[in-house]
């Protein structure tokens, strides 16, 4: 990916401020004694005065709102009829305004894990916050293209009794909950995990920062571990690339909730609950089994689709085609992933129709699914070609048995040659042209 | 205020805001403080504070049940009590409060923003003024700006005037933006002679937000009225979209050009007098032409006749309009380009010429007045023949580079003095107040 450009950079300072019950945040005030100065990265087409802080906020955002509330029934949330948009300071100069737009759409739901009853405290929808880039002496240097972004935040109770394991677990259950909407974002950073840590009797201690749901298990043990040895205070800590984590700031407290009088309160009609209710989509957690118990996926590839940006494109495919489920799930999330990884293909440039013909003419054995990697290549470097086109110039017209008899006698016969050598070289002779184990098979029975 | 059901039944309960409640809905329970109904959305949804600082609206219906857990404090802004301790070696600037964002705090009733904070409250907020100066702070009204009127200039101006009286180095008047730019144009009419600084001084970002820009702002204006040279009527604002310096602009050439932008003010025609630089507190001056800092007797000269209008022309304006217009002492016209009007030279089948009742006006001895439109630049009525009627008829304006608003509070400053329509041409001509430059520079 290029990195972008910023088309102007903009200097910001912040101050402490009493919040609606009178009050100033400890969390505030320390941040501001910081005395620290933030840099605002302005992006072309992507920021607007809004984010800047220089013009108020336009109405909720509809369908983020129902993408929330889809979230939070989903979780078997109690739905408000009415929501508050609220200010949430935030002074670490992550948000320009100096707090954060938040609002709870649901209240109280439930996800069930191993039988028990996980309560999910409440959903939440957000404003993202600007990613930090730089900090050096003071001068906090932000970019400007996340913030604003809708963000679902989702609070569990307190999950006493599991382990560490079994807390990673739960939260990746939500974490595909949540993407059962299809409207999530995909990739590192765009489900994040938060957790309060503390030991029995021990004060709250919040870490933020993790960027893969896999380090979960580690931080929850390593921070307990920590807070078993040192004397420990409410606060804010954030995670470090080893599981370890730093101290960021103490922890803020309610006083720092104050309303946002610039969007009215939004009343949610018992008719519009209805409709969100109606039209909701799967649960992921549902589709998982149905991946695995329908379609034969095996588990890890099952989690792995899911996860994956073409698991609508697999799900039309599989319905539409006779290939198996497996074969396809497999294209995309480790064929089109290596081939986007290690030979940068311009996977994009494949029209969806292509990957339809694709699967179709695996179907109707016009090639064997070793030469897949080939065609994918060849449709991605001439879109307007299609599957026949690939097969014909890159000589993939699949081989029958007896061609590969011939091939394997004309070997065979040389002198010292044994089975390995002789399967290598046929096999390099007859690659992307016909299944790997049928030539394994041929080459075996005439040895014998 | 909630709905008549609710009120009644709090009442009955004895719950005030503030209390915590519960809230039992059919299974569902919710505890929280129990807040103000802002207007905005159903008044008949019960407004709680959850403990983590969330507000939700529980419907109230027959299902409903409330029960007070705790007695709460009433919600309300404790008002900061300062005993500012005097430096003699500090100037003393006075700050006086007439409302806006500057000074605003959340309002329950209508879910808006509303000047409910008194300047001593900015004193605490604000710690670092006490460094420049000894802060004397009084709040004048709590006004929204665009309810501000002629009357509330006069009583500014006056009290400024007690202010310099009693010695101070430096007014500073917190006002609401929107209408500052008048407020502004108006004092520099009504106040001869300062002997110091008067600042006027605004936020386009409300006050209960650390990024707000009524901290730069509130401090540049009190360093400016503090040590700054420029003993005129001036605007400080914001100088551009970062928080590094403010403008201090000529109140007579200053205009606010942006609905929500911090640097919504900007000098038209003529490069601000000075800029403040934040942190750093130091003042770097753009122009010389300013009064300078000197011990004079301030006079005030308050008379405004304000029975005046100002009205924008554009494409299809009716000759009605003009002539509903002949019950004002003075008219003041937004003429588009060089200072025009539609006057019909050709003959036009579609096109009605203004200038029948624009004569009619003047014949009546109410002076017309015009002022551009575009905001930027210099009135010329020699140029096209739509300029040239309107010269001959006896329009004032031409040459000028006024801003419409000044040229309308300047003209209910000369009414107020005369209604002769040759002293009234002669005395708009007339630079009072740096309304008219000579010359545009190039900027």
């Amino acid at each position: 990916m290029k990195e972008k450009v910023p088309i102007m950079t903009i200097s910001r300072r912040q101050h402490p401020v009493a919040s609606e019950m009178g009050l100033i945040d400890t969390a505030a005030q320390f941040e501001y004694l910081r005395d620290r100065t933030f840099h605002y990265q302005v992006f072309n087409n992507e920021n607007c005065l809004v984010e800047v802080d220089c013009e108020p906020p336009h109405n909720l955002n509809p369908e983020a709102l129902e993408i929330a509330l889809q979230i939070a029934l989903l979780l078997n949330c109690e739905i408000l009829n009415e929501i508050h948009v609220m200010r949430k300071t935030v002074i670490d100069g992550s948000n320009t305004s100096g707090f954060q737009r938040t609002v709870i759409v649901g209240l109280n739901g439930h996800i069930s894990y191993k039988g028990k009853r996980i309560l999910i405290t409440q959903v939440t929808l957000e404003e993202d916050a600007a990613a930090i880039v730089d900090e050096e002496n003071g001068k906090v240097v932000y970019r400007l293209n996340r913030l604003g972004v809708p963000l679902v935040e989702i609070d569990t109770g307190i999950l006493e009794g599991y382990s560490p394991q079994e807390i990673q677990e739960i939260a990746y259950l939500i974490g595909i909950i949540a993407r059962s909407t299809t409207k999530t974002k995909h990739g590192i950073g765009s489900i994040r995990q938060d957790v309060n840590v503390s030991i029995r009797n021990g004060p709250r201690v919040e870490v933020k920062g993790m960027q893969e749901l896999g380090m979960l298990a580690k931080v929850v043990e390593l921070e307990a571990q920590r807070q078993t040895k040192e004397k420990i205070k409410e606060e804010t800590r954030a995670a470090n690339p080893d599981g370890t984590t730093r101290f960021l700031r103490p922890l803020p407290g309610a006083s720092r909730m104050y309303p946002e009088t610039d969007i009215p309160p939004v009343v949610l009609s018992k008719e519009y609950i209805d409709e969100i209710k109606k039209s909701l989509p799967e649960p992921w957690t549902n589709k998982i089994e149905r991946f695995k118990s329908k379609l034969k996926l095996p588990d890890v590839l099952a989690k792995e689709i899911l996860g994956s940006e073409y698991l609508d494109l697999f799900e039309r495919i599989v319905a539409k085609t006779k290939v198996d489920p497996t074969i396809v799930a497999n294209t995309f999330v480790s064929v089109v992933k290596d081939l986007v990884r290690r030979e940068k293909v311009e996977i994009n440039r494949i029209q969806e129709h292509r990957f339809f013909e694709l699967f179709e003419s695996l179907g109707e054995k016009k090639f064997v699914k070793e030469a897949m990697p080939e065609i994918i290549k060849y449709l991605a470097a001439y879109p307007q070609n299609g599957v026949a086109d690939a097969l014909n110039e890159l000589d993939l017209k699949p081989m029958t048995s007896e061609e590969v008899r011939e091939i394997a006698k004309g070997i065979l016969t040389q002198p010292n040659m044994p089975f390995e050598k002789a399967y290598g070289i046929v096999m390099s002779k007859v690659r992307g042209k016909i299944d790997a184990q049928e030539v394994m098979k041929i080459v075996k029975s005439m040895v014998k | 205020m909630y709905s008549q059901d609710i009120e009644s039944l709090l009442n009955a309960k004895k719950i005030k805001i503030g209390d915590k409640i519960l809230v039992t809905k059919v299974n569902d329970e919710y505890a929280g403080i129990l807040m103000p109904r802002i207007k905005l959305g159903d008044i008949s949804s019960i407004v709680i504070k959850l403990s983590n600082g969330y507000n939700i609206g529980i419907k109230y219906d027959k299902d409903v049940k409330i029960r007070r857990l705790e007695s709460g404090k009433p919600i309300r802004f404790k008002p900061a009590e300062t005993v500012p301790r005097k430096d003699p070696e500090k100037p003393t600037v006075s700050i006086l409060g007439c409302g806006g964002t500057i000074a605003s705090r959340v309002e329950y009733t209508t879910g808006a923003v509303f000047p409910a904070f008194s300047p001593a409250d900015l004193l605490l907020s604000f710690p670092e003024l006490g460094d420049i100066a000894n802060i004397k702070a009084r709040k004048l009204f709590d006004l929204f700006s665009e309810d501000i009127t002629a009357e509330h200039w006069k009583i500014i101006a006056n009290e400024i005037i007690k202010e310099i009286q009693s010695g101070v180095d430096g007014v500073v008047l917190m006002h609401g933006t929107d209408t500052m730019h008048y407020t502004a144009a108006a004092l520099s009419f009504m106040l001869r002679d300062l002997p110091v600084p008067v600042i006027l001084v605004g936020a386009q970002r409300s006050s209960d937000r650390g990024s707000s820009d009524n901290l730069v702002n509130l401090v540049s204006a009190v360093v400016a009225a503090a040590q700054s040279s420029v003993a005129e009527v001036t605007v400080c604002m914001h100088g551009s979209m970062n928080d590094d310096f403010c403008y201090l602009h000529q109140a007579t050439k200053v205009r606010k050009l942006h609905t929500s932008r911090r640097d919504a003010f900007q000098s038209v025609n003529v490069k601000p007098y000075a800029k403040i630089f934040y942190p750093d507190k130091k003042i770097e001056y753009l122009r010389n032409d300013y009064k300078l800092r000197e011990k004079r007797t301030v006079k005030i000269d308050d008379k405004l006749n304000t029975n005046v209008a100002l009205v924008y022309t554009y494409p299809g304006i009716k000759p009605e309009f003009i002539q509903s217009l002949r019950n004002f002492d003075g008219v003041v016209i937004a003429g588009t380009g060089l200072g025009h009007v539609p006057t019909n030279p050709t003959g036009d089948k579609f096109t009605q010429s203004l200038l029948p009742a624009l004569r009619n006006l003047i014949h009546s001895n109410i002076p017309v007045v015009i002022a551009p439109q575009t905001i930027y630049g210099r009135l010329d009525l020699n140029i096209y023949e739509a300029g040239r009627m309107l010269n001959e008829i006896g329009v004032i304006g031409d040459g000028c580079d006024w801003l419409p608003e000044v040229a309308l509070v300047k003209l209910m400053f000369v009414l107020g003095k005369t209604k002769d329509m040759d002293k009234v041409r002669e005395m708009m001509l007339t630079n009072y107040a740096g309304e008219i430059s000579e010359r545009t520079e190039i900027s």
